[in-house]
């Protein structure tokens, strides 16, 4: 990895400060734009960057198209998920989940449009949402986090609706599976389960960790990644990253990635976006060719 | 024949051959002798006409005779030379008529003349009475009309006007009954007045001029009065040096003082002055003090005023001297071959001389201790150099780690971010270090002090990167608008080095010392331990493994101190490596992590490492604790701890190992894992324990 330092310049106490908060930064969650010309990204301090994709990929792009168009602070926590509809940006952290427009997000002091709380069970703690999905057939965002539930809200009253339980470990991500509806979630326990939306029953439960050819145990058995194209499925996490095939629950592929993954999508069967352990996104054109990094 | 003739009449024609005056005469001397024969008398009764009939009678028988000559010759014969001779002497009484004729002719037109001329005379006589008189005239004229434009100069003065004069001079003068009618004798008033009036205002003039004098003389006693006065008022104020003592009102020590900075060059006289009005400023700020004027900063100047003054001498004495010395050393390289290295030594020290008068500065601190700053300047190279020193009131035993804490070299580097002080601040100098093989003045620091950017600043010099200048000159209101930052920086500076000085002590031994106040940051109970504080080179941080990220960020300069901490518990090995920049404690210090338990584990290959590195360089602001911040160092390291302590007790049992975990559970924690990078729980909130919960993360 390489970085580029401005040596000559003498640190004083603010520079030092940003270049610690870079080194110990942590992307957690992405999402492109409705008109596909801006990715969203948020990180562990809370902070939300907007780059401009168009910059970034076209022939003439310098070091300044790399860098975000606009910065600003969404949550007092991390910023775990996001996900966009066809004129919001939804971001979830620490509990809470707040909308954006992406019309006036490019605007400096840009207000979220309104923030949600689903209901929690103790009160001791905050339970922070680890993944947000939307429904669009219902117009409805599924939330799931620390407190091992899956909630249901509907985007237009804001109510929320549902809450599936069954995992015995938080809830680490989801997927939709959009011919069933079903949804996919993977947690801490080591389980991806499937879920009918109709129902809110859990259909079909996946134990990744009991696959001897996917599971790591010196990892842990948790599943951090989820990602669905309705007869297939990619996770990873403590186990390795494998490729199912889900109506007859088999693994068939295991990518040979030794670190665990946080974030893998499919799009449009070519790109596979995955973020590690630092500041930055890595965009894959090819499978398995990196182009460059986005930096925040 | 006629010559003959007329020298026989010749007496006789002389006489009137002469003027007329002479004539007259000739009449008078005729009339008085009657003897002479007067023709001009006889002219006077002969008729003219008459005369010119005889004239032609002659002629006419002439002109026969010579006719009748003529024939007879002619003809010849014996009597004819009678008849010739006959005929002769008749033509000669004729020839003598018409001598006569012709004399009298002569005659006539003289007088003619001599009337004419007579007549003119006296026409020429009276046509110069008339040119006389008429000139006259003429003259008189002239002066007539010079008379009459005659002004005289009374009419150029300004009288004053009439009715003025009328009112203003005394009676006896203006004689109103005899001027009003006369013109004349009203002017003639109106001058006596003129000059009355003048006499008494030239007496008036004079009265004031002896006035003058007078008080001239009086102001030239009154000075020398003055001038006597000063030595007497310097006596005094020699006399009043005890009392001004004993009242802590040193003015005069100021006064020489000030006398010594005349022959400060112009930085360090900017600096002195400037340290001096801040010194000052500060006293006065504390105006609730006893008047024994509690001094932070003291100014003194030190160094000999004579070879200060010697500096200034004129140059001929030492060119003298240098040409005498090049000439020896021209004879002595021939015997002695080092001396080109020895010339090119003295060439450097030269350039690197130093002015001979020093300013040092004191800054006390609230405990006690003092820098001393000793600033010089360097001639030739146009920068000021600066030497320090920390005194503490009580003696400090150093610490093994502590040796470049206080150290003279290093203790105020970086004092402004990027300022080590290694460098010549100008850039021209890099030109005359280039002539006498100067590498950098980084090698003579040691000797020369540090030419750090701030001192430049406070001795007002300031050199532009993008248009250097050839002439630098001191700036007061640069120096001004440093000061007091700078002066606050010091202090700081010194107290958190003498902060950390006193915390490595307690380090060494083990205990990381934490301050009662900060107790609230940690849990009651920490078990793991810190078991050894070192310093290591800054060749060797870089060398480590685990200190990739920092060295790459820029973040591990030559300038900055490293410091290799070990936390112990149970089997498990915690390695910090410390970076700690100067700017303590502004900017935090850096730790690296290495864990040796079941594997080497460190930012790279496991999350939890990472963000326990985060909890302490991060979110080092929780950590400061009470201003000054002086706990940064030793809360970090217990942070650092419990981080551990909470690392190893929530490590997740692997299942595929045999045997119980070897460190129980003891902190209270609510989850063991949370969000998608399943972060142990190292947030700790008072009192509530150990929890993954929301607090206030770094924006």
């Amino acid at each position: 990895m390489e970085r580029a330092v401005p040596h000559a310049v003498p640190l004083g106490q603010m520079e030092v400060f940003q270049a610690l908060q870079r080194l110990h930064m942590t992307i957690f969650s992405q999402s492109v734009s409705p008109c596909g010309k801006f990715l969203a990204a948020g990180n562990n301090y809370g902070q939300i960057a907007i780059f401009s994709l168009s910059a970034a990929l076209s022939s003439e792009a310098k070091e300044e198209s790399k860098k975000p168009v606009v910065t600003f602070q969404a949550h007092d926590g991390p910023v775990y998920s996001m996900v966009s509809t066809d004129r919001h940006l939804l971001s979830a952290g620490d509990g809470e989940v707040k909308a954006w427009l992406w019309a006036e997000i490019l605007k400096k002091g840009c207000k979220e449009l309104w923030r949600r709380q689903p209901p929690y069970r103790t009160s001791l703690e905050v339970p922070e949402i680890n993944a947000l999905l939307l429904v669009p057939k219902e117009n409805s965002l599924i939330l799931a986090g620390g407190d091992c539930q899956l909630h249901t809200m509907d985007l237009e009253t804001g109510t929320f609706t549902r809450a599936l339980r069954g995992h015995t470990d938080y809830v680490h991500c989801l997927a939709l599976r959009e011919r069933s509806p079903e949804v996919l979630s993977g947690g801490e326990d080591g389980a991806v389960r499937l879920w009918d939306l109709r129902t809110a029953k859990e259909v079909q439960t996946i134990e990744v960790y009991k696959h001897e050819e996917c599971s790591r145990p010196h990892n842990g058995r948790w599943i951090s990644c989820l990602a669905t194209d309705s007869d297939w499925m990619v996770c990873g996490g403590g186990p390795a990253l494998t490729l199912w095939h889900l109506r007859s629950s088999t693994p068939t592929t295991i990518f040979p990635i030794r670190v665990p993954q946080k974030h893998v999508t499919f799009y449009q069967d070519l790109v596979l976006t995955a973020a590690g352990n630092s500041s930055r996104v890595d965009v894959f054109t090819n499978l398995g060719y990196r182009a460059f990094s986005l930096s925040f | 024949m006629s010559s003959e003739s007329s020298k026989k009449r010749k007496p006789k024609v002389i006489r009137s051959d002469g003027a007329p005056a002479e004539g007259k005469r000739n009449r008078s001397d005729t009339e008085q002798e009657g003897k002479y024969y007067s023709e001009e008398a006889e002219v006077d009764l002969r008729d003219p006409g008459r005369d010119y009939e005889l004239y032609k009678y002659t002629c006419q028988e002439l002109q026969r005779l010579m006719a009748e000559i003529q024939d007879l010759k002619s003809r010849g014969g014996k009597d004819v030379a009678v008849e010739i001779e006959d005929r002769r002497i008749q033509s000669c009484v004729h020839f003598m008529t018409l001598k006569k004729l012709n004399r009298l002719a002569h005659i006539r037109l003289k007088k003619g003349r001599d009337q004419t001329h007579e007549a003119k005379q006296k026409v020429d006589a009276y046509h110069l009475q008339l040119q006389n008189l008429l000139y006259e005239v003429m003259h008189l004229q002239k002066e007539i009309t010079k008379c009459l434009e005659f002004k005289s100069k009374h009419e150029e003065i300004d009288l004053v006007s009439l009715e003025e004069f009328y009112k203003e001079a005394p009676p006896d003068i203006s004689k109103a009954e005899v001027t009003m009618g006369d013109p004349h004798q009203q002017t003639l008033a109106r001058l006596d007045w003129e000059l009355e009036q003048r006499k008494r205002l030239a007496e008036k003039y004079r009265e004031c001029l002896s006035n003058k004098e007078k008080i001239l003389k009086e102001i030239e006693v009154k000075k020398e009065y003055l001038s006597s006065l000063q030595p007497r008022l310097n006596s005094i104020m020699q006399a009043s040096l005890p009392v001004q003592e004993y009242l802590f009102m040193p003015f005069d020590q100021a006064h020489k003082q000030y006398e010594t900075a005349r022959h400060l060059p112009p930085p360090l006289y900017v600096l002195f002055v400037q340290a001096t009005a801040y010194g000052q400023a500060c006293a006065h700020m504390k105006s609730s003090q006893p008047p024994r004027q509690d001094k932070t900063l003291s100014v003194a100047i030190e160094g000999s005023v004579d070879e200060a003054k010697a500096l200034f001498k004129p140059p001929e004495d030492s060119q003298d001297d240098e040409s005498d010395s090049d000439a020896e050393e021209e004879q002595t390289t021939k015997r002695r071959r080092p001396t080109l290295g020895v010339q090119l030594d003295d060439k450097r020290k030269e350039m690197l001389k130093r002015h001979p008068l020093s300013v040092m500065l004191d800054l006390k601190c609230k405990d006690d201790s003092v820098l001393h700053l000793t600033f010089y300047y360097l001639m030739n190279l146009n920068i000021m150099t600066v030497k320090a020193k920390v005194t503490t009131a009580t003696e400090l035993i150093t610490p093994i780690s502590a040796g470049d804490l206080l150290s003279p070299d290093s203790v105020l580097s970086c004092l402004y971010p990027g300022d080590h002080g290694k460098k010549t601040p100008n850039p021209a100098n890099q030109y005359q270090f280039d002539k006498v093989g100067i590498l950098t003045l980084r090698d003579y620091v040691l000797d020369l002090g540090h030419p750090y950017l701030w001192v430049q600043k406070l001795g007002g010099l300031h050199f532009p990167k993008e248009q250097p200048q050839h002439t630098v000159i001191a700036d007061h209101s640069l120096s001004a608008s440093h000061m007091e930052t700078t002066m606050k920086l010091l202090k700081t500076r010194v107290q958190s080095r003498l902060a950390l000085h006193k915390q490595f002590a307690s380090l060494e031994h083990g205990i990381v010392p934490v301050t009662s106040d900060c107790q609230y940051l940690f849990p009651a109970k920490v078990v793991s331990r810190l078991v050894k504080w070192v310093t290591i080179a800054h060749e060797d941080y870089m060398e480590l493994h685990f200190t990739k990220d920092i060295v790459e960020a820029g973040l591990a300069e030559d300038t900055n101190l490293y410091y290799m901490a070990l936390v112990e518990r149970g089997t498990a090995k915690l390695q910090a490596a410390v970076v700690l920049n100067p700017g303590y404690s502004s900017i935090p210090p850096i730790f690296q992590l290495c864990l040796n338990w079941k594997g080497e584990k460190t930012n790279s290959n496991d999350d939890n490492i990472r963000a326990m590195e985060s909890e302490v360089n991060v979110c080092y602001k929780e950590l400061c604790g009470p201003r000054p911040s002086h706990q940064l160092l030793t809360n970090q390291l217990q942070r650092l701890c419990v981080l551990l302590d909470v690392y190893l007790e929530t490590e997740s049992h692997d299942d595929s190992v045999e045997g119980p975990k070897e460190f129980p559970q003891e902190k209270m924690c609510l989850r063991l894992f949370r969000g998608p990078s399943r972060m142990k729980p190292f947030k700790y909130n008072h009192p509530q324990g150990i929890s993954p919960g929301k607090k206030n993360s770094e924006s």
